[in-house]
């Protein structure tokens, strides 16, 4: 459906007034911003201690816009009003930050160090790359993603008992979904502190009772891992779940029916009717697990602190520590900034392939 | 007669008996002791009864006070307040306090305290409550991005050259000065400790340093002494079972006591720390390496004073670094996952091991903390020593004609209460926030935070009254032991002193994440200290190392 277009005769006069305000609007802006950075830069004395001035300016300027696109496009300019003020709002809150975040990482800025932040182009992506705990850490999310498959198909389990005619269904949905519910810093207290905590645990008892004498969970490089897995396991499992019950819930019933009347075994219509059915739904679920996990970072610095040795160490947690302990800004933000880049690059690409998959599938 | 006139005479007898109780066991101390412990024997007075009268809130063994036992101490020890400030002055002022809420204790109990002040100034506080490892990043972010949103700051000393050094704190009026007695205030926190280029800034609330906390029971065992006489293995001097005295001690007790049991419980021998703990583990490590590194005829023993060229990967650091290796294997499974909060609190006054270093927190909550089941059982010294020690400057190890070197590691140097310049502007709130501050560092409060769980380790020369602890109910050989590890500590004449430079956090942070890789067995102490190394020099490049050489000196008194 397209929308009518609407023609509006509009003179001459009025097009230059809209030019005029937003021309006004725009310079205003620019003189703000103008005079701002020849303050902070000690240029001239004329300026304010905050860029507040700036952002006045920005909504001075997007009020202009407005007022200038329905005085030069008539009802069009009405139209663009509607979107005008949740794109200026993005720009200032996504878009801008975004770029001043670049502009950050490429600065040598230690918020102990009396001169302050200084412009190092990219000497930090430089020392990123030869940083062994970034490496160490994106090594470890390439593990902790790939648990993200074991993660899927307990999931899928689940929401294939949950579907079925069991008794009390309502109740284990509530119940299964309640991990999800908890802040996985509760998680982390709860159970990486409490449950499975060496001394006095129930899960460290049980495995003395099971025969595992030293019952250490976050000892061991490859056990705290685990652990870690098994936590965060927990409590996304759940996610993934409830959307797998609604695409199966969503399956046609009738195809089910035919596989059923052609003597299909449980098996062959799962695997040849439920699952190829459910692998947009399985692809949606996944990625946004993944997602999710790449973002893994409160479990491991409340249980572990990324310990032992950097085992359970993610990038998240690393970016924390380098910024939050050590105040080193321009680089945690380099970090953050590559990291990011490398989910876009990442997801984009995961998106490519699973579209080329399932075309074939199909 | 009235009665309670007879009451308080009766209650100045029973302060008079229990200073001339006390002061047997003073006297007998200050033999042993270096100073502070000393006897403290005077007239009982009203400012006596008040001592008493606050340290029975709620009695030692009633269990953790709480908030009405803070506003209770809060409240009778305003005389002070009352004497600089009218009931009313500073009504329609607004204050706000940023500080710690560790263990539900620091800002907690200021609430308390500062409760009767408020009703009685007029003023209100707002707070800021941090935790311990969210403290560092908040302070920094408020000094960098210009947005100090506080009056009154919770700050440990480490911090003044973040903090003063920025002007950003209000220099301290003469009358607080007078109102919290200064001088009583313990000589190694006294100036250049709170001060920035000679301004006094900080009301000292807490006196810090490692002390040794181990249990008697275990090291008294009769067992346990059979099984060390018939032990072939190295008991580095340590001829008869007994409290080791050094860290070669301490290393052959662990190892020894590795599949010993006391009491039908497992026993473990010392508790390190190995997890990070935002910067603050970093202390454990330095309280096992002061005595081999903190040479007596050298103040620096962190970094080379006059190129700040760290010390970390000389041979001594290396050797702590390689006794908690060595340890490790001895100490219970999950050790390597412990931080200083668990190793204290979750091990130690749970029953689990015999020797854990600490501030004096141990000592303050061995008694008082629900959930201590060690209260009988637990001794405490000075840091132990080395049999030999290591000296920069000739890169050799030296033998001390004196014995072992001990060098108590005072870690932290204490928390203070600063004022934020930004209240310098408007007199009333300036004058509002002091007396805020000063009511926290008053001197018979203070004694009360010592005596009782609240994050503070006595810091001034009349906590260590011995009798005043005793009428409060702690037992004498205890708190003895107790207050003259603290005191031997604050006074010895080789004492590790840490320095006061700005990021001195980000030297211990990166230290932690590199420790942590050696301690899990990826590569050598020696390795790991070397990488240590480098990245505090690359630390020190980044804040400005002829800044940070001028300020280390400053802070070692150089």
């Amino acid at each position: 459906m397209t929308l009518e277009v609407v023609t509006d005769e509009i003179s001459t006069a009025r097009r230059n007034a809209g030019r005029l305000v937003i021309a006004a609007g725009s310079l205003l802006l620019v003189a703000a911003f103008a005079m701002q950075i020849l303050y902070k830069s000690g240029t001239t004395t004329l300026g304010y201690e905050t860029w507040r001035v700036v952002l006045y300016a920005y909504v001075a300027w997007g009020i202009a816009l407005g007022i200038g696109q329905v005085l030069m496009r008539g009802e069009a300019g009405w139209r663009a009003l509607f979107i005008l003020p949740a794109v200026l709002f993005t720009v200032a809150m996504v878009i801008f930050p975004t770029l001043f975040g670049f502009y950050i990482a490429m600065t040598d800025w230690n918020l102990s160090s009396f001169s302050g932040r200084k412009f190092n182009g990219l000497a930090n992506l430089w020392q990123m790359l030869a940083d062994p705990y970034y490496r160490n850490a994106l090594l470890n999310m390439v593990f902790y993603v790939l648990a993200v498959l074991v993660e899927y198909i307990v999931a899928f389990g689940l929401a294939l008992l949950l579907n079925a005619q069991i008794r009390a269904r309502k109740f284990f949905r509530v119940v299964f979904l309640l991990p999800l519910m908890l802040s996985p810093v509760a998680v982390s207290w709860m159970i990486g502190k409490s449950l499975m905590e060496y001394r006095f645990g129930p899960a460290a008892k049980l495995a003395r009772w099971l025969g595992w004498d030293t019952p250490a969970f976050f000892a061991t490089p490859e056990i705290a891992r685990l652990s870690i897995m098994l936590l965060d396991a927990w409590t996304f499992i759940p996610f993934m779940m409830i959307m797998l019950l609604a695409g199966l819930q969503a399956l046609p019933k009738d195809v089910m029916e035919a596989a059923h009347v052609d003597g299909a075994t449980p098996w062959q219509a799962f695997w040849g009717v439920t699952f190829p059915l459910m692998l947009p739904v399985s692809i949606t679920a996944v990625i946004l697990r993944i997602i999710f996990k790449l973002k893994l970072a409160d479990i491991v610095i409340n249980v572990t602190s990324g310990g032992p040795g950097g085992a359970t160490d993610t990038v998240t947690s690393f970016i924390f520590r380098e910024y939050r302990d050590r105040s080193n800004v321009g680089y945690g933000t380099m970090l953050a900034m590559v990291y990011l880049i490398l989910i876009i690059v990442f997801i984009t690409l995961l998106l490519k392939f699973v579209s080329r998959w399932t075309r074939d599938v199909n | 007669m009235r009665k309670e006139v007879y009451d308080r005479l009766m209650m100045m007898q029973s302060s008079r008996r229990n200073v001339l109780k006390g002061a047997a066991a003073v006297g007998a101390l200050a033999v042993g002791s270096s100073g502070i412990v000393g006897a403290l024997t005077r007239p009982a007075s009203a400012q006596d009864n008040l001592r008493a009268q606050i340290l029975q809130i709620p009695g030692i063994g009633k269990g953790q006070p709480t908030d009405a036992d803070f506003q209770k101490v809060g409240e009778l020890c305003l005389a002070a307040t009352k004497a600089n400030v009218t009931e009313g002055e500073f009504a329609g002022v607004e204050l706000t306090f940023m500080g710690l809420n560790n263990q539900n204790l620091h800002n907690v109990l200021f609430r308390g305290f500062l409760k009767p002040w408020e009703a009685y100034t007029g003023a209100k506080i707002n707070w800021i409550d941090l935790a311990q490892a969210d403290y560092n990043a908040r302070l920094q972010q408020s000094i960098a991005t210009g947005t100090v949103d506080f009056d009154i700051l919770q700050m440990g000393a480490p911090f003044e050259g973040d903090v003063c050094g920025k002007g950003l704190t209000s220099e301290m009026p003469d009358w607080v000065k007078t109102q919290i007695d200064m001088q009583d205030v313990v000589s190694y926190l006294q100036p250049p400790v709170g001060t920035w280029d000679g301004k006094q800034y900080r009301i000292t609330v807490d006196g810090d340093a490692h002390n040794f906390n181990y249990r008697t029971d275990v090291f008294s065992d009769a067992a346990l002494a059979e099984a060390w006489k018939a032990d072939a293995g190295d008991k580095a001097g340590l001829a008869e079972w007994g409290v080791p005295k050094t860290w070669q001690q301490v290393q052959a007790t662990t190892k020894f006591l590795k599949g010993k049991q006391v009491g039908g419980q497992d026993v473990y021998g010392y508790l390190d720390a190995p997890k990070a703990w935002g910067g603050f583990g970093f202390y454990f490590l330095g309280s096992r390496a002061s005595a081999y590194a903190k040479h007596p005829d050298d103040k620096a023993w962190l970094f080379d004073s006059d190129t700040m060229k760290p010390r970390i990967n000389n041979p001594a650091w290396v050797r702590a670094i390689q006794d908690v290796i060595d340890a490790l294997p001895s100490e219970p499974p999950d050790q390597i996952n412990a931080d200083p909060n668990q190793t204290a609190f979750q091990q130690f006054l749970a029953g689990t091991g015999s020797m854990v270093v600490w501030w004096g927190d141990v000592g303050s909550n061995v008694k008082t903390n629900d959930s201590s089941v060690v209260g009988d059982v637990t001794g405490f010294s000075i840091l132990p020593g080395s049999d030999d020690v290591y000296n920069s400057k000739t890169s050799q190890w030296d033998k001390l004609p004196s014995g072992p070197n001990y060098a108590p590691n005072c870690a932290y140097i204490g928390w203070g209460i600063y004022v934020m310049a930004r209240v310098d502007s408007d007199e009333k709130k300036k004058k509002a926030a002091w007396s805020a501050a000063a009511h926290l560092g008053g001197k018979d409060l203070s004694l009360w935070c010592a005596a009782y769980p609240s994050g503070f380790q006595p810091y001034r020369n009349s906590h260590f009254d011995i009798p005043e602890w005793v009428a409060a109910g702690y037992d004498e050989a205890f708190i003895s032991s107790y207050l003259k590890s603290e005191a031997d500590s604050y006074n010895h004449p080789n004492a590790a002193i840490e320095p006061r430079i700005p990021g001195i956090f980000q030297y211990y942070s990166v230290a932690e994440d590199e420790l942590a890789k050696t301690f899990a067995g990826q590569g050598t102490a020696q390795e790991g200290a070397d990488r240590i190394a480098s990245a505090w020099e690359k630390i020190t490049d980044q804040i400005g190392r002829e800044n940070q050489i001028k300020l280390y000196k400053a802070s070692l008194g150089m």
